[in-house]
């Protein structure tokens, strides 16, 4: 039983996949992404300014704190709804995930 | 014959009492914009453009009312601060506005403002919050 619980885990950590979303010229690469359950996004700063990317939403909600250009921070999405991702200091950004079983 | 004059008589009348009224209301409106938009040196002026600068950036954390309620404050303990209550002399806000939480020590959560608003508008939300400050009570 532990050998087929550990294996469907190992096969959703292998099916996980990771998006990239950049921050350029105070906007997301994207408006919108969709991903499945357990895939991850890493939001990366590519402008000369910090960025703050959080959210409020009940399915996910985090904040990155600030961080320069360069640097780049990861969120797992676990649960399946829609997303909606900010920056704290640019109140112009926008991005809504639609995280899928 | 004399209806037709009476009528004539009454349209002119509505057509002055409207003219009139025009007249007032622009009147009105030449004192309005010098209410609403103060002169730019002076305080109030700062303070009318610091409310408005804190109401797009700060208000996230600190709240509509400045009172550390914020929509993203459920998320931070401790919670974003109460700036009515605020013991913090203006260069000190300052300071904490442009340079962030972390440069100074306090919660990295607090971006630094510096990279995105300029001194004037730094300036203008410290004259802003030194005007909603509450005294301390005794």
């Amino acid at each position: 039983m532990k050998v087929i619980l550990i294996m469907l885990l190992l096969q959703a950590v292998v099916q996980a996949q990771e998006f990239e979303i950049l921050q350029k010229d105070k906007k997301f690469s994207q408006k919108s992404l969709v991903l499945k359950v357990g895939d991850s996004v890493s939001f990366k700063n590519e402008d000369s300014f910090a960025h703050n990317i959080f959210s409020l939403s009940d399915i996910k909600t985090f904040d990155l704190g600030s961080y320069s250009q360069g640097q780049a921070r990861k969120v797992v999405f676990d649960k399946e709804g829609v997303v909606e991702v900010e920056c704290a200091i640019h109140p112009n950004m926008l991005l809504k995930i639609e995280v899928k079983k | 014959m004399k209806w037709r004059m009476l009528r004539s008589v009454f349209r002119v009348s509505m057509l002055v009492l409207a003219l009139q009224a025009c007249a007032a209301q622009a009147s009105d409106k030449s004192i309005m914009p010098r209410e609403i938009f103060p002169l730019k040196e002076t305080a109030l002026a700062a303070e009318y453009r610091g409310k408005l600068v804190f109401g797009r950036y700060c208000y996230l954390c600190h709240g509509v009312n400045a009172d550390g309620n914020g929509r993203k404050a459920k998320m931070y303990n401790p919670r974003p601060a109460n700036l009515l209550l605020s013991d913090k002399n203006d260069a000190y806000k300052a300071l904490i506005i442009r340079r962030g939480g972390a440069a100074m020590g306090r919660s990295e959560f607090m971006p630094p403002w510096g990279e995105e608003l300029t001194d004037e508008q730094i300036a203008d939300v410290v004259i802003y919050l030194g005007s909603i400050r509450q005294p301390p009570s005794p």
